[in-house]
C-alpha cells in the first residue's frame, strides 16, 4: 500500500518530468534551429560572396576566388571548404583544389533558389553545404568598345564546409540545457518531497495518533495535529465522536456482558453446590426436599430471566409487533394487580381512582406486562403495609396513568440508571426475584405500543411512574 | 474447623452450610456485611467465606474493616466477579484466596482444607503422631494400618488438637471453635467426646495422644 505521500511525490515529480523534458526539448529545438540558422546564413554568405566572385565577360566565364591566394580555405589541408561549379546543372566548371578527384554532391534546383543539407566530406568530416543556382554576373566595361559577350547560362554552386562547430555549439547548448533540466528536476524533486511532507504532516500526524487506538485505549481522544484546519479538523471531530461512541457501545457491551454473566452465575453457584451436597446425604430426606425446592425457584428465576432478556431481544431485533383491541382499563389493572399481589404477596394495598367504563384501545399482553412489572416493582420497594396509587387523566383522545408509591431508598440520582438493563438499587441477590430487567422489559413494550413512560421521585420519596399517550377509545 | 459463611443467598447459605457440615466444619451464617462484622467482632472463625456483593455492607468493605481492626482470620471469597481486576482487589484487600462462582463444592472444600494447612504450618494432609495417622481429606484415623473407628465430633476434636500440637484448649475454647453458634454443646459433651476419643485410641492401641491440663483444658503433645 502506497502512502499519499509516495503517490503525490510521484504524480507530482512524474508531471514536472514530463514537462520539463518536452520544454527542454522544445527549447533545444528551437535554439538548434536558430543557430543552424545563423550557421546556414553564414553558408549562404559566403555562397554570394562565391557568385559576386563569378563573373562573365568577352573571354568568357571568370572565377575571381580561385585565384592563388585570393581564398586560402579552398586549398587542400585539416579544415579545407569546398566548391563546385557546374553549368546547367551538369558540365563542371570549376571545383575547389581542396576536392581533388571527389564531387560534391548536386540535386539540381530552380534558378535564384538554393537549398542546405548535411553531408560527409570527402576527407571524412562531417560537414554541411549549400546548393544555390544562378546566373553569373556579366562583366561591363564602360570605356572599352561595345564586344559580343555571350549569352550568361544558369550555374549551379555547392559550397561545403566542415560543420564540427556547429555540432559542437549544439552539443553545448544540449549539454546546458540538460544539466539545467536535471538540476531544476533534482531541486524541485527535494522541494516537493519537503513541502508535500510539511502540508501532509497533519494527516500523518492524525494517522498515527489512529494507529495508536485499540480497544484497550478506546478512552483516547485525537488531537489536532498543528494549527486548525478545514480539512483535518471536521475529520478529527468526527472520529472523536465517533470514538466516544464505540467506547459507549464498548462499555455498554462489556457491562451487559457482565451483568448477565453475574445474573447467571449465583443461580448456577446455586444448583451446582446443591447437587453436590444432595449427593452426599442421599439419606437425609427432609433436606433433600428443601432442596428441591430450591431448585424449583432457582428455575423460575432463571426462566424469568431468559424470558425477559428473549423479549428484549425480540424488542430490539424489531419482532414484536402492536395487536391492539378494546380493553377495559379497571378490569385489566384489577387483573394485573390480583397476580402481582398473589406473587408477590406482601400485604400492599392498590388504591385506584379509575373511572369505571374507561375504555382504552393497546395490545392486551404487552400492555398487561408493562403494569405487572410496574405493580410487582411497586409492591416490592415500598415499605411494608404501604399503599400503591393508581390515578388516570383523560385527555381528548388518550390517557396518563400514574402509579405512586413511597420508595424510601430511592434517591434522585438513582432516577436516570433505573431503566438501564440489570439494574437494582442493590446488587445483593438476596431477594432474588428481581433481575433489573422489568423496567428496561417496560420501556421496550412501551416504545412498541407507542406508549410515553416517565419517571419521578419527589421531596417526599413518593416514587411516579406515568404512561402517557394510552389511547382511548370514544364511545 | 469453624467457618463464617457470610452469603447473601438463601438457597446457596442453605446447601453450602448442610455440606459444608457434612465435611465436619462448624458453619456460622451472616446474610450481610452488618450481621458478619457482627459475628467477627464477637467469635473466633478459622475461615471466612465472604461473598463480595452483600446488603448493607458490601463484602470488599467487610474485608477492609476486619484487616484495619487487625483480624487475622482467614478469608476465601467467593463471588460471581470473575475479572482479574476484581481477584486483585480482593487479594491485596487481605483476602487469602478467591473462588469464582460457580465453584466445585469439592474444590472448596479442599482449599478450605489448604487453607487450615497453611495457617497451621503443616503441609501433609496426612498427620503422623507416635503412629497415629489423621488422614484430613478422607477424615481417617488408623493406627498400624488398622482404622480407628471415630464419630465425627470425635475425629474433629483430635483434628483441630492436631493441628496445633503443644497447645492447650479450655473447653469453652473447643466449644468455640469446634461448634456452630446455633449448636448447644456443654462443657459435658466435650469432655465425653474427649473421654470417647481417648477411648478409641486406647482399644486400637494407639497410644494416649489427648493429654489432660488440670486446670487449663485439653492438648496433643
Amino acid at each position: 500500500m502506497k502512502s499519499i505521500r509516495s503517490r503525490l511525490n510521484l504524480t507530482i515529480i512524474s508531471t514536472l518530468v514530463l514537462i520539463l523534458s518536452l520544454t527542454a526539448v522544445f527549447l533545444y529545438f528551437r535554439i538548434s534551429q536558430h543557430v543552424i540558422k545563423v550557421y546556414d546564413s553564414a553558408l549562404y554568405d559566403k555562397a554570394n560572396a562565391l557568385i559576386s566572385l563569378t563573373e562573365l565577360d568577352e573571354e568568357g566565364l571568370e572565377f575571381d576566388f580561385s585565384e592563388d591566394g585570393v581564398m586560402s580555405e579552398f586549398e587542400l589541408g585539416e579544415h579545407a571548404h569546398y566548391y563546385q561549379l557546374w553549368e546547367l546543372g551538369r558540365d563542371l566548371l570549376i571545383k575547389s583544389p581542396s576536392l581533388m578527384d571527389s564531387d560534391l554532391p548536386l540535386t539540381g534546383i530552380a534558378l535564384g533558389k538554393h537549398h542546405f543539407a548535411d553531408l560527409t566530406l570527402p576527407d571524412g568530416r562531417a560537414g554541411r553545404l549549400i546548393e544555390i543556382n544562378f546566373v553569373p554576373r556579366v562583366e561591363m566595361d564602360d570605356e572599352e568598345e561595345i564586344v559580343e559577350i555571350p549569352q550568361p547560362k544558369p550555374i549551379s554552386m555547392v559550397y561545403a564546409r566542415e560543420r564540427k562547430k556547429l555540432d559542437d555549439t549544439l552539443f553545448a547548448i544540449g549539454v546546458t540545457i540538460f544539466s539545467i533540466v536535471v538540476i531544476v528536476l533534482l531541486a524541485t524533486a527535494l522541494l516537493v518531497w519537503h513541502l508535500v511532507g510539511r502540508g501532509l504532516l497533519p494527516l500523518s500526524t492524525l494517522a498515527r495518533q489512529v494507529s495508536e487506538i485499540d480497544e484497550s485505549s478506546l478512552s483516547a481522544r485525537l488531537r489536532q495535529p498543528g494549527n486548525q484546519s478545514l480539512e483535518i479538523t471536521p475529520i478529527v471531530d468526527q472520529l472523536n465522536h465517533l470514538l466516544q461512541r464505540l467506547q459507549s457501545a464498548f462499555e455498554r457491551e462489556k457491562r451487559f456482558s457482565s451483568n448477565v454473566a453475574h445474573e447467571l452465575r449465583t443461580p448456577l453457584s446455586e444448583l451446582r453446590t446443591l447437587s453436590e451436597v444432595a449427593q452426599m446425604m442421599p439419606e437425609d430426606r427432609q433436606q433433600l426436599i428443601k432442596f428441591f425446592k430450591d431448585v424449583g425457584e432457582i428455575s423460575n428465576q432463571m426462566e424469568k430471566v431468559v424470558i425477559t432478556m428473549l423479549e428484549l431481544a425480540r424488542s430490539d431485533a424489531g419482532l414484536l409487533h402492536s395487536d391492539p383491541e378494546e380493553i377495559k382499563l379497571s378490569a385489566i389493572c384489577d387483573s394485573v394487580w390480583q397476580m402481582a399481589i398473589n406473587d408477590y404477596g406482601f400485604g400492599k394495598k392498590l388504591v385506584k381512582h379509575i373511572p369505571d367504563g374507561l375504555i382504552i384501545s393497546t395490545d392486551r399482553e404487552k400492555f398487561s406486562m408493562i403494569l405487572s412489572n410496574i405493580f410487582v416493582n411497586a409492591i416490592s420497594y415500598s415499605p411494608e403495609e404501604a399503599e400503591i396509587e393508581l390515578s388516570v387523566e383523560i385527555h381528548s383522545e388518550n390517557l396518563v396513568i400514574k402509579v405512586k408509591n413511597m420508595a424510601t431508598d430511592l434517591r434522585p440520582e438513582d432516577i436516570v440508571h433505573m431503566k438501564d438493563r440489570f439494574w437494582r438499587k442493590n446488587k445483593s441477590q438476596g431477594e432474588t426475584s428481581h433481575s433489573g430487567l422489568g423496567l428496561t422489559l417496560v420501556y421496550a413494550l412501551a416504545r412498541i405500543l407507542k406508549l410515553d413512560i416517565s419517571l419521578d421521585l419527589d421531596n417526599q420519596s413518593i416514587f411516579m411512574i406515568t404512561i402517557s399517550g394510552v389511547p382511548l377509545v370514544v364511545e | 474447623m469453624k467457618i463464617l459463611l457470610v452469603e447473601d443467598s438463601v438457597r446457596l447459605q442453605r446447601s453450602l452450610s448442610a455440606g459444608l457440615k457434612r465435611h465436619g466444619f462448624s458453619v456460622d451464617q451472616a446474610f450481610d456485611g452488618e450481621q458478619a462484622l457482627s459475628y467477627i467482632r464477637h467469635n473466633r472463625y478459622d475461615t471466612i467465606l465472604l461473598d463480595l456483593v452483600l446488603p448493607k455492607i458490601d463484602g470488599l468493605n467487610v474485608l477492609s474493616t476486619l484487616r484495619n481492626e487487625g483480624n487475622n482470620d482467614q478469608v476465601l471469597i467467593l463471588s460471581a466477579n470473575d475479572q482479574t481486576e476484581d481477584r486483585i482487589r480482593g487479594l491485596d484487600l487481605g483476602a487469602d484466596d478467591y473462588m469464582v462462582k460457580p465453584f466445585s463444592f469439592d474444590e472448596l472444600v479442599s482449599r478450605l482444607r489448604a487453607l487450615n494447612r497453611r495457617h497451621s504450618g503443616i503441609k501433609n494432609p496426612v498427620l503422623d503422631i507416635s503412629g497415629v495417622k489423621i488422614d484430613t481429606v478422607s477424615r481417617l484415623v488408623s493406627f498400624n494400618e488398622q482404622v480407628v473407628n471415630l464419630t465425627p465430633h470425635e475425629f474433629k476434636l483430635l483434628d483441630y488438637l492436631a493441628h496445633r500440637r503443644g497447645r492447650v484448649f479450655s473447653h469453652d475454647q473447643l466449644i468455640d471453635q469446634l461448634y456452630d453458634a446455633a449448636s448447644y454443646v456443654t462443657r459435658n459433651a466435650v469432655e465425653a467426646h474427649i473421654s470417647s476419643l481417648r477411648k478409641r485410641l486406647k482399644e486400637s492401641g494407639a497410644p494416649g495422644l489427648v493429654k489432660t491440663r488440670r486446670g487449663f483444658g485439653y492438648l496433643v503433645e
